[in-house]
């Protein structure tokens, strides 16, 4: 965590009646960063959001927002978040143009500050076209887009994203990720929480893993692959005298693993890039010649398999 | 303010997009009070005919003229159209009036007979009970029928005394078989006319009320539909208070209801030719009417968990309320059961105002406009605190 973090909730609970739907979560997420809340529908996730987003009262646990607490009744930390729901939150009888405008000037934001934020959005969502249109006449993968776009019309210090690709075809979807990436990398944090693996994989910095309303596992990818003792995998394709080159690469340092067989040499490494260079060294300094190489590295999946013993689908 | 004002404003332009605003808010009252109008206009007075009225007799004179009217009102009363109870002083009369025993006192003055006899104008006098407006009027009409023929019968007597072909006494027995005649001028002094609708008012003002509580029940409506559509949620992440919402919602009720309410008055003067009052009275009736009606309705609608429930709750007691205040007919014996229930809704409240200010002065209003405003203000606060529950994702 950076000297103050964009995001900092600590120890959130939620009950409803019997049904503990949020116990204990704590993360944080600095500027520039993109976390990812991974977890498989009713895990908890939309209401942890809820409370990080001050739409709903807490149990227990706090909220801040740039050191500033954030509950039902402040308004202020408000202004720093970007909220864009699951459901599409957007006026259909309403233009593009007209639905961007009535939410900036929600966010207090008046003359030509409205209209250049307005017709940035337009820009980034690739709506500028259709910003007169209604949007109800908008296809799916364009109301998303629309529906993103409001909650960036202020510039927020932190961007919740709660699902943001249910329902969207995969080009709308492409784009959305593009956009994400693109906001991150401006310096913007992101809250995304999604129950799409390989979103998460692309997109967040660092993953929480969520189910039954607990994290069960917090960090980059990485760590937690390395957490349920995954590792990555390098296939190497040669010929020549593979077996001075086995003995050679299983002294390497990172290397947990070495096996050939009809002229493919297998190596488990810790760290596939940090490793791929020495090793194809290695190969071609044994007088090998290598045809193909093939790195795996070991997804989400497991891990989640791993630490909710379930797949995330269910 | 300035949340509120734009929250209202997006409302609005939603709203002038969706064409039903128009037909509830526009088209539905003034069409149906057009064809009220063709249907019952010419026999508003029709209405209870099937009832029989209760009037008073205060008969200061006690001469010939007095005797030949009471002869009239027995006759009316034999033929069980009217029922006539006798009373010895003028304040008698007007207290049984003010307390709704009687329909109406016709008030036969002092000098009646003697001013006819000297061939003098006479005045009769009809004091009607504001709540009877059905009432009122009959008794106006035979009070009117008996005095145009009293005059005409005068008229003739008065030469036949003077070239002695008839006795001054029997002039009350001509004035009586002249009360059958029909009217040829007016000599009365009608107070209770200037207490009611004419019949297009009326209808307009009746269905207007009536069409306004679909109106003013938006404002909550649409905070369902906000959070069943998801844009709650947003609304509520943003930086404003919860309270803007729920006052955006209502301003944009009351802006609609303000709207249609004087375009529809505007319009029915024109169109119908509906005589409403003095505009300011008007305004006021209107204000107080639309302000009270949108709390009832954002209080009724309030209690529902859909947009769906509300539609179906608002409905019901717009119905009932119409029903109840008299918006389709009115009723016309106050002292009925139902005719004190009435009071207890805007509709007649809004009606009985417009019924004061059609003859009376505005100050005449104000106890309508009293009764809205309070009704506004007690609903206005569960209105509030109900919806605070809708203001939820």
């Amino acid at each position: 965590m950076t000297e103050r973090a964009v995001l900092e909730a600590t120890e959130l609970n939620k009950r409803y009646g019997d049904l503990h739907a949020v116990r204990g979560v704590s993360f944080h997420i600095d500027a520039g960063e993109t976390y990812g809340l991974l977890g498989p529908n009713g895990a908890g996730k939309t209401t942890t959001i809820a409370m990080v987003g001050g739409l709903l009262e807490n149990d227990g646990g706090q909220v801040l927002i740039e050191g500033e607490p954030m509950t039902v009744h402040t308004l202020d930390p408000r202004r720093k978040i970007g909220l864009v729901p699951q459901d599409l939150a957007i006026y259909p009888d309403l233009t593009a143009r007209e639905n961007l405008t009535f939410f900036a000037r929600l966010y207090e934001l008046g003359g030509r500050r409205l209209k250049d934020r307005v017709e940035n959005v337009l820009e980034v969502i690739g709506l500028r076209d259709r910003a007169d249109d209604r949007a109800g006449e908008f296809s799916g993968g364009m109301k998303r887009r629309l529906n993103i776009g409001i909650g960036l019309l202020h510039e927020p210090r932190l961007l919740i994203l709660d699902e943001p690709t249910v329902g969207v075809d995969p080009q709308s979807r492409n784009a959305i990720l593009e956009s994400v990436e693109a906001l991150s990398a401006d310096g913007m944090a992101v809250l995304y929480t999604t129950h799409y693996m390989e979103e998460a994989e692309r997109l967040a910095n660092r993953v929480g893993i969520i189910d039954q309303g607990e994290i069960k596992a917090e960090g980059t990818r990485r760590q937690l692959v390395q957490m349920v003792g995954e590792r990555d995998r390098i296939s190497i394709t040669a010929n020549g005298p593979l077996e001075s080159v086995v003995s050679d690469l299983r002294a390497l340092s990172g290397v947990q693993d070495v096996g050939a067989s009809d002229g493919q040499i297998t190596l488990l490494v810790e760290d596939a890039s940090a490793l791929l260079a020495l090793a194809l060294e290695t190969v071609a300094k044994n007088g090998a010649s290598v045809s193909s190489v093939v790195v795996e590295e070991p997804d989400l999946e497991a891990a989640f398999l791993h630490l909710t013993g379930k797949a995330l689908r269910d | 303010m300035k949340t509120i004002w734009n929250i209202a404003r997006k409302d609005l332009a939603l709203r002038s997009r969706d064409r039903s605003i128009f037909i509830i808010g526009l088209v539905a009252p003034l069409a149906l009070a057009f064809i009220f109008n063709l249907v019952f206009g010419g026999s508003i007075n029709d209405v209870g005919e099937s009832v029989r009225f209760e009037y008073g007799l205060v008969d200061l004179d006690q001469g010939d003229v007095a005797l030949a009217f009471g002869d009239v009102m027995a006759n009316l009363e034999s033929e069980a159209l009217i029922s006539v109870e006798r009373f010895g002083t003028e304040a008698a009369g007007r207290t049984a009036v003010e307390d709704g025993t009687v329909d109406a006192i016709i008030i036969l003055p002092a000098d009646l007979t003697s001013r006819i006899t000297s061939g003098e104008p006479a005045k009769l006098e009809v004091v009607g009970n504001v709540d009877s407006p059905t009432g009122a009027t009959i008794a106006s009409s035979i009070a009117e029928r008996f005095s145009t023929g009293l005059a005409s019968a005068t008229d003739a007597a008065l030469t036949a005394v003077a070239t002695g072909v008839v006795d001054p006494t029997g002039i009350a027995e001509a004035a009586a078989e002249a009360g059958a005649l029909p009217p040829l001028a007016t000599v009365v002094d009608i107070e209770a006319g200037i207490r009611q609708l004419d019949a297009a008012t009326f209808f307009v003002a009746g269905l207007s009320i009536f069409f306004m509580f679909f109106v003013a029940g938006l404002g909550v409506t649409s905070m369902l539909e906000e959070r069943r559509d998801g844009t709650m949620t947003r609304l509520i992440a943003s930086p404003i208070r919860r309270s803007s919402i729920i006052a955006g919602k209502a301003l944009t009720s009351v802006l609609i209801g303000l709207v249609a309410m004087i375009t529809l008055v505007i319009t029915s003067t024109l169109v119908m030719g509906a005589n409403w009052g003095r505009p300011l009275g008007v305004l006021l009736l209107i204000v107080s009417a639309v302000l009270a009606v949108v709390a009832l309705m954002s209080f009724v609608g309030g209690l529902a968990k859909t947009a769906e429930q509300a539609g179906n709750l608002q409905s019901i007691v717009a119905v009932t309320l119409g029903m109840l205040g008299g918006t389709f007919v009115p009723i016309s014996d106050p002292t009925s059961f139902l005719g004190k229930l009435r009071f207890l809704t805007p509709n007649a409240w809004f009606l009985r105002g417009l019924a004061d200010l059609s003859g009376g002065s505005i100050a005449d209003t104000l106890p309508a406009v009293a009764v809205l405003a309070l009704i506004a203000v007690v609903f206005g606060a569960a209105a509030l605190s109900v919806a605070r529950r809708v203001v939820t994702t």
